[in-house]
């Protein structure tokens, strides 16, 4: 065993458990494990204006995104439309309900859990809300951030719009209508959304109390 | 864009200060210290909890190999099943026709799409094999000490743990289908078995690289003092 005395200048690798001595970066410069060359940390800045607006951006983007009716189809005269949820409890109903339920977690659950998170962390971290209720909640919600960003799949439902109407094309006529469009949307700026977010500048502010 | 740069600058310490600095490969487990599995906080390990958040901390999951490796015998089997099962069952004009998930990409390719075919082929064929046959070299390598490049494996397992998830990709188009074509006897699509199987594979193999504790791989280092 050695000592080692100054423990903050110290990070681990959590890939390999290799001891890399940390120092300043320079902004938009990330330090990799010299070892095994996992992404160790960035600069830790993350604006939390500018989240709190794509938090309400995307809030307000997502009601028409999963009301509105995502792909069109008209087959022999017949108009079939359906929305992400629709098609969730479509399958769901023919009695292939682990496939239902994977679908609406991926496409409609942890999203707007992922934009509720982010937002209650950023009105916690704005308002200072100091009180034991509060920072127990930031805790929590910081502890669940990675689970929830990993369940939510939006680009890929994006390029599913793409392969599906490519598909249905083959025997009928698609469209895409607004629904399709604020999806789009809600994608780019949950995006945008993720870019901005830093897990260990968030927990940062723990660290200060 | 971010430009990688790599700390090479280690920790000297007292036992061997006459070593170059990038040369000295210690472990937060030789230092006692460990970082918290759930926020990444540094902590001594003679702690139980995180100083931060309260998670139990532990040096080494060693029954995570063991974990892993049901998941992944278990996904195995079940996509053996989701690849011979039918995924859909089309109606068109009265007649029935079963959809493996091969036969939808042939399908695919006979109309002439094959920008189509190719993405639905990676995500519903290669990636899910490539996952497991990846995940068993890995947990194979750490199990067996199979003399495999740590570095190729790390990456290939970064890469597995970003790729995995487009796999759902078929299952987003399945429920979109199934929910737009519903004509009757005239075009009627539904999910057939192998979805269900299928959609347990990608649960399961994200479940087999979320719960592996990668450091055991590196652990081997201590013994042998091989960089590759």
């Amino acid at each position: 065993m050695h000592e080692i005395d100054d423990h903050d200048s110290i990070i681990l690798c959590r890939s390999c458990d290799l001891a890399v001595r940390k120092r300043a970066l320079p902004s938009s410069a990330r330090a990799i494990c010299p070892r095994c060359d996992t992404a160790l940390y960035d600069t830790p800045y993350c604006s939390i204006n500018g989240m709190l607006a794509l938090c309400v951006a995307a809030l307000i983007i997502f009601v028409p995104a999963n009301l509105l009716p995502v792909l069109e189809i008209h087959f022999l005269g017949s108009i079939r439309t359906t929305t992400v949820t629709e098609a969730a409890i479509a399958v769901w109903a023919q009695g292939y309900w682990v496939v239902g339920l994977a679908v609406l977690v991926a496409a409609v659950i942890a999203p707007a859990l992922l934009i509720l998170s982010i937002l209650t962390q950023v009105i916690i971290v704005k308002l200072s809300l100091n009180a034991t209720f509060w920072q127990r909640i930031y805790t929590t919600l910081l502890k669940n951030h990675g689970l929830i960003t990993q369940m939510t799949m939006l680009e890929i439902y994006v390029i599913s719009f793409l392969v599906s109407a490519f598909q249905l094309s083959d025997f009928s006529d698609v469209y895409f209508g607004m629904g399709t469009f604020s999806f789009t949307m809600l994608f780019a700026i949950i995006l945008f959304l993720q870019r901005e977010y830093n897990l260990e500048h968030m927990w940062s502010y723990v660290d200060e109390h | 864009m971010s430009t990688d740069q790599s700390t090479a600058d280690l920790p000297t310490t007292n036992a061997n200060p006459h070593q170059p600095a990038n040369l000295v490969h210690l472990q937060g487990s030789q230092l006692g210290l460990c970082l918290c599995p759930v926020c990444k906080k540094l902590n001594t390990s003679k702690h139980s909890h995180c100083r931060r958040c309260y998670s139990p901390l532990s040096t080494r999951n060693y029954a995570s190999i063991q974990q892993s490796w049901a998941l992944l015998v278990t996904a195995t089997i079940l996509l053996v099943l989701a690849n011979i099962y039918p995924i859909t069952l089309l109606t068109n004009r009265g007649v029935v026709t079963n959809d493996t998930i091969f036969s939808g990409i042939s399908h695919l390719v006979q109309t002439g799409m094959f920008p189509i075919a190719i993405i639905v082929f990676i995500a519903s064929i290669l990636v899910p094999w490539l996952k497991i046959v990846g995940l068993a070299t890995y947990l194979a390598a750490i199990s067996f000490n199979l003399p495999i490049s740590k570095r190729k494996l790390m990456v290939g397992f970064h890469i597995i743990e970003w790729i995995g998830r487009w796999s759902m990709l078929d299952l987003f188009v399945i429920s979109l289908t199934v929910a737009l074509v519903n004509m009757g006897q005239l075009l009627d699509a539904k999910p057939a078995p192998a979805a269900t199987a299928f959609a347990l594979v990608i649960l399961l193999t994200q479940l087999a690289a979320k719960v592996l504790d990668t450091r055991l791989l590196w652990d081997r280092l201590e013994k042998t003092h091989d960089t590759n």
